[in-house]
């Protein structure tokens, strides 16, 4: 995959590019190579870049300024939470505004009423239900990074978690965002009622990953905390009887609030890393909970345990909410795990239809072999939401190439079983060249012109998510500001 | 015209395009007097592109041809256990059309969502995935076939309530939802707004998992004389231990009322608006916080008082005395003539106008598809 060359004439207007935003967010503007290199990239660690200037705001009113300035400068704009995406939807662009969103950090309102928080885009993820929990309520998207990701970042990037086969992703818990377009007009979708009536533009901005606007508050539903959860820790002789035992509890119509997979190497590296007492020696391991009332959670769990041990899987529970909490915490951890066996790490993400996990997990291996590079497999078992990670050293010549080609064949396989190329981590730079295997021209050519609605003069994250340049002009959306064309130095058509 | 498959679809709409005609999208047609009054060139008949496509109970997924019936969809589901979490209404008989024929395209281009959405989410929450022809005369897909999935942007929520104005859709792919094992139906009666929708809302914030949280005001008059009482209605699924326990906790909630015992009816009819289908009052669905229910001038209140159908004079509109709750209200029922000169959709501030004519630009520039039926020229 390459990055499109910078644009030498936004290059050459830096400085006076730098003074404009030290202007509209005076305490707040990173433009020294030491300051901005702490910005140069996200959880996509392979690649790095740094941005022409970063800005950090305090205020919406602040990031309305930056984005009319931007439109009105034709400079792009690179939007960042806490920098931990894995598909590099927060990478810098060196001809790129970085509008970092961290420092709006304020819970704005609890509701306990209507169930719902009001936070700005740099409240952690964590920080939502740390702030509910007291009163027995949570917020139920969880992706692993929930420490540090920020609501905004979650939004754009429509982020997952272990618990989304039960409760949804960040879309389906999202009921309003107040919204800041590239003009620097500020839209209110939805609310705490949640979006009612004219076109969905809420579900829209959920996942759009920075291409259309900056969500500058986020309204969120919490959920009461289920009185009772237990955890299974099912051990299994092979991957595919693993396989087979996820597709039985799915088709048994029991809804587990997670299901993850691990495979031996995983198991390994986690257990080395932080001892949670996984099953060393299997082939693979599902880890279940079953949340609810007593009696429905005694019942999945019971039903879950004789379906595993139909499949030959040796079944234990957590004994007490302390090992509960290490079973997890160690699931939570497997990509740092993973980390200290190899200087780099892939984390992929495709979906698959469940029925084709044997299949598929079998296909990777011989991929493994044909690169000569080792993984593991580490997967939300119960929404078919794989991550494999590819284990790779980027000072080795040709490891990273050969690395990236073998993510791309396991996300062409994914989308040849039917499913899809990311289940939770979005497009990125990093499955932007991918975005042709799933997608027809046509199929596209429909996103991108929803893109021109929003963003005519392509500003806003330019080179994510979509292989081309959108054709804007196609239908009379090229925008033409001060007499510059967006990227003249970039081919089209 | 009538299409039976999706290259016909293509070939009506580029004939359109290319003769500057206009199409209505029709199903079963019991949706026609829901939305603006539009007047179309012609008519574009899916009702022909109906039929289960793949069904796999294992994976939660179905894909249907959208004029394929909602009742035939949910015979299907309920034989394998399942249902449609978003639990469309029949609103045939609201809009004075035939009963039990509404088609599921139909359905989600109306956003039709009944009781069970307060548990499962809305028929947005559950599109994975479509095929359609758009403005431009070309069939695209959008979305995917698996529960999760963050490829692109997702078009899947913007077919869901857009009344056929950016397209016509050609194939769905649904997530469904396991049905319990056992449903059980509570009732509260002669219990007043203030008290019944708070009796719902410590209900939805418990964990009992209710798939019906109603209100409905008035009632039988053997059981309600004083119209200002009404009664609530809870529906429980799970198996028999579950019921057991959900039931003594909703009893918590319920106290110190006592939980009668309650029927299937009163929820299908609160989720279908179908006893307001008589008199001439013009017939509006109001989503708002839930918080603010009890102030609600509604007659039927669902989704813990999230969502309520509410009758006003004709050519009235409530929202300027809803403006308090921050709720967005829409004309479901009225004449031709009120839905001509009221707003049916809820009013939109320009700077959100004006992304609403980019969006339906972005699919149908020439305005080929149901023009008019949501916004003026939209």
């Amino acid at each position: 995959m390459e990055l499109a060359p910078p644009d030498p004439a936004i290059l050459a207007r830096r400085t006076e590019i730098v003074a404009g935003l030290k202007a509209l967010v005076p305490d707040g503007v990173v433009s020294d190579r030491a300051g901005l290199a702490a910005f140069d990239g996200d959880a996509l660690t392979a690649r790095r870049q740094a941005a022409l200037v970063c800005v950090l705001p305090r205020t919406k009113e602040q990031v309305a300024a930056v984005l009319k300035f931007a439109s009105d400068n034709a400079v792009p704009i690179v939007p960042r939470g806490a920098g931990t995406s894995l598909s590099g939807g927060a990478l810098p662009r060196a001809d790129g505004i970085l509008l970092g969103l961290s420092r709006m950090n304020r819970i704005l309102e609890i509701d306990f009423e209507n169930r719902c928080v009001v936070a700005e885009p740099g409240v952690t993820n964590l920080a939502i239900t740390r702030a509910v929990e007291g009163q027995g309520f949570y917020y139920a998207p969880d992706p692993s990074s929930q420490i540090a990701c920020t609501i905004g970042g979650n939004v754009a990037e429509n982020s997952g978690g272990l618990h989304c086969l039960k409760y949804g992703l960040t879309t389906n818990n999202l009921l309003g965002v107040e919204f800041v377009t590239i003009d620097g007009n500020f839209v209110r979708l939805g609310g705490k009622g949640g979006s009612a009536g004219g076109f969905d533009l809420l579900g829209i901005v959920a996942g759009s990953e920075g291409l259309l606007g900056i969500v500058t508050e986020a309204t969120v539903r919490i959920l009461p905390k289920p009185p009772v959860t237990r955890t299974l820790l099912a051990a299994f002789k092979s991957v595919p009887a693993a396989g087979q035992c996820v597709a039985d509890i799915i088709a048994g119509g029991i809804v587990p609030a997670a299901m993850e997979f691990m495979d031996r190497r995983c198991i390994e590296a986690v257990e080395a890393y932080s001892a949670p007492g996984y099953p060393r020696g299997a082939e693979g391991m599902l880890l279940i909970d079953a949340d609810g009332i007593q009696a429905e959670v005694d019942d999945a769990i019971a039903r879950m345990a004789a379906i595993a041990r139909n499949c030959g899987a040796e079944v234990r529970e957590a004994t007490d909410e302390a090992e509960r909490t290490r079973l997890w915490a160690g699931r939570k951890a497997a990509f740092p795990a993973m980390g200290r066996l190899a200087p780099d790490m892939l984390c992929m993400d495709g979906t698959i239809p469940r029925r084709m996990l044997p299949f598929v997990l079998a296909r990777m291996a011989e991929m493994s072999e044909q690169y000569q590079l080792g993984f593991c497999n580490v997967f939300h078992a119960g929404d078919g939401n794989l991550h494999p990670l590819i284990i790779f050293d980027v000072m080795k010549p040709g490891e990273l190439e050969r690395a990236e080609g073998f993510g791309a064949d396991i996300l062409k396989l994914c989308v040849e079983v039917g499913g899809v190329l990311t289940g939770e981590h979005g497009v990125g730079v990093e499955k932007r060249d991918l975005m042709p295997i799933m997608f027809s021209d046509s199929d596209l050519a429909q996103q991108q012109r929803l893109k021109c609605a929003f963003d005519g003069a392509g500003l806003l994250n330019p080179g994510k998510v979509f292989p081309t340049l959108s054709a804007c002009v196609e239908q009379g959306h090229m925008h033409v500001k001060s007499g510059r064309i967006p990227f003249a130095n970039l081919p089209r058509f | 015209m009538v299409v039976t498959n999706e290259a016909e679809v293509v070939e009506a709409v580029r004939d359109a395009r290319e003769s500057r005609r206009t199409l209505e999208i029709v199903g079963a047609g019991t949706k026609r007097a829901f939305g603006r009054p539009t007047h179309c060139d012609d008519i574009l008949d899916v009702s022909g592109l109906r039929g289960i496509v793949t069904y796999e109970p294992e994976e939660l997924l179905l894909t249907v041809l959208p004029g394929t019936p909602v009742t035939e969809i949910n015979e299907l589901l309920a034989a394998n256990g399942q249902r449609l979490g978003f639990d469309p209404g029949d609103w045939g008989p609201l809009l004075g059309a035939r009963a039990n024929s509404g088609t599921i395209g139909g359905a989600i281009s109306a956003d039709v969502c009944g009781p069970a959405a307060v548990r499962y989410g809305r028929a947005r929450d559950q599109l994975l995935g479509y095929r359609a022809v758009n403005g431009f005369g070309e069939a695209y897909k959008a979305g995917g076939k698996v529960v999760k999935n963050v490829t692109g942007f997702d078009l899947p929520k913007l077919m869901c309530g857009a009344m056929g104005t950016l397209g016509a859709l050609t194939e769905l792919t649904f997530r469904v939802f396991p049905l319990g094992e056992r449903c059980e139906f509570f009732s509260v009666h002669r219990i007043g707004a203030v008290e019944g929708y708070a009796m719902l809302r410590r209900a939805w914030s418990s964990p009992v998992a209710a798939t019906a949280l109603c209100y409905q005001k008035g009632g039988p008059s053997e059981i309600v004389k004083n119209i200002s009482l009404g009664s609530v209605h809870i529906r429980l699924e799970g198996a028999q231990a579950d019921l057991d326990e959900k039931s003594r906790l909703l009893q918590l909630c319920a106290a110190p009322h006592e939980l009668l015992p309650g029927d299937e009816a009163a929820i299908r009819v609160i989720g279908s608006g179908e006893n307001l289908a008589d008199g001439l009052e013009d017939v509006w669905r109001v989503t708002m916080p839930q918080a603010f229910a009890q102030g609600c001038p509604s007659s039927l209140g669902d989704w813990a008082g999230g969502l309520h159908w509410m009758k006003t004079t004709p050519g009235v509109d409530p929202r300027p005395s809803l403006a308090w709750s921050q709720g967005s209200a829409t004309l479901v029922r009225a004449s031709a003539e009120t839905r001509k000169r009221a707003q049916v959709f809820p009013p939109e501030e320009p700077a959100r106008a004006a992304l609403t004519r980019a969006v339906k630009a972005a699919f149908d520039p020439l305005g080929i598809f149901n023009p008019g039926r949501m916004y003026k020229d939209i």
